[in-house]
């Protein structure tokens, strides 16, 4: 009891010290720890998330580029594509052209001979028949001199027919 | 001549208020009001109170989790108290003022303040609570009959080792409060002796070294009762399988 004594032990003083460490402990635990560790939980948390995400968008940011690739791949494809159309159309289109200019050419060679040839007949015929009325004339007055006028009609008559009879 | 005992500063009717009483009070404020101070200002980036605070609590948690990973939660909140309310109370009898000024009674002086932990009744009470925390903690977690199972067998073998627990347990109680008692009031009474002699600058590196002593001692206490928690809220089986495979994967 005197070792007790000396060491200053009041069984008053060792309760009080007990529940004032039980309240301390109490408080802390509601006031620093919970809130403390329920920070870090959530900051965790909130880092996962950003982690999961930006490996997401990394993700998606390559996905994205393969799909651009893709993409431009495709178009240049299709641009390639398009452009050997035209080609082809506008080959085929100044084959048509180069034909049916080709066909108007020939078109208008044949209406000019046409037209040559109806005037150079037209010619032939006014020709033929300045021929025929300069041959007349001349046949009617060296008939004259030389026939009685019955034999002229007659002259004339077959220089007529056979002028008929001639071909152009 | 430095007393064990606390000394008695002023009577509230019928009820001792000593100056180890008196820096409970102090302590107590200052934890409580630096919770408070901290907690009101939580971010989600830390400043750099925050972040020691962050990174101790964070420690401590960790390890307990390492020693006890079922039973952290539990657990935690006695290692993390214990160490604070200790270091605080250690620390406190470091500050200047804090056992030197006070009153004379009979012509002996009698401080306001005395370190906290350098009064037997608290370390006492603290090792108590350790203990009794300990024991509800594992009657809680491995039932009843596996807790008396513990220190009760028909095996006389193990009814003798049984019995030695017992003994241990009341030791670990003793050795508990005694070291942290032995250790803050040794410390005070070299701070008093070499002030005593030198007033200046030869007290600083027992100063320092009382500082380092406030933060084992804390540190100790803490750990030896998280030890004793996690060791006994472990069932027998379990530990055995534990230790199986450790040796296993060693």
């Amino acid at each position: 009891m005197e070792l007790i004594k000396n060491f200053g032990l009041d069984p008053f003083l060792l309760g009080a010290q007990v529940v004032n460490f039980l309240i301390i402990l109490y408080l802390l635990k509601r006031f620093l720890y919970k809130p403390i560790l329920d920070l870090l939980k959530n900051r965790e948390t909130v880092i996962k998330d950003g982690l999961q995400k930006a490996q997401e968008a990394v993700l998606l940011l390559e996905k994205t580029k393969e799909e651009e690739k893709r993409i431009i791949k495709n178009a240049q494809a299709e641009a390639k594509k398009l452009l050997e159309n035209a080609k082809i159309h506008s080959l085929s289109l100044t084959a048509k052209l180069e034909e049916s200019s080709k066909k108007q050419a020939e078109r208008i060679l044949l209406q000019a001979k046409a037209q040559i040839e109806q005037e150079t007949r037209s010619a032939e015929e006014r020709l033929m028949s300045n021929v025929s009325r300069v041959a007349m004339q001349f046949l009617q007055k060296s008939v004259s001199q030389l026939f009685d006028k019955k034999d002229q009609e007659e002259v004339m008559k077959k220089a007529i027919e056979q002028l008929k009879k001639t071909p152009n | 001549m430095v007393s064990f005992a606390s000394e008695k500063v002023f009577s509230l009717g019928s009820i001792p208020i000593t100056n180890t009483v008196l820096n409970t009070f102090v302590v107590d404020v200052a934890l409580i009001a630096g919770a408070l101070f901290l907690t009101k200002r939580l971010n989600q980036i830390p400043s750099l109170m925050q972040n020691a605070i962050e990174a101790l609590i964070e420690t401590f948690y960790n390890l307990t989790q390492t020693v006890a990973p079922n039973r952290a939660a539990k657990i935690f909140p006695y290692l993390a108290t214990f160490f604070l309310f200790i270091l605080i109370s250690n620390w406190s009898g470091l500050i200047p003022g804090v056992g030197s000024i006070g009153f004379f009674h009979n012509g002996q002086l009698i401080p306001i303040l005395r370190s906290t932990t350098s009064d037997l009744n608290t370390t006492l009470g603290l090792a108590l609570v350790s203990a009794v925390a300990t024991h509800l903690l594992s009657l809680r977690i491995i039932g009843i009959k596996e807790y008396f199972g513990r220190y009760f067998s028909l095996n006389p073998v193990n009814l003798y080792v049984g019995l030695l627990e017992i003994i241990s347990e009341i030791t670990k109680v003793i050795s508990l409060s005694f070291r942290l008692f032995g250790n803050i009031f040794a410390g005070e009474v070299v701070l008093i002796t070499i002030s005593g002699i030198f007033a200046f600058i030869f007290p600083v590196p027992f100063l320092l070294l009382e500082f380092i002593v406030g933060f084992v001692q804390a540190l100790v206490f803490a750990m030896l009762t998280m030890a004793f928690m996690a060791i006994l809220s472990t069932p027998h089986h379990q530990t055995a399988k534990e230790v199986n495979h450790k040796e296993y994967e060693s």
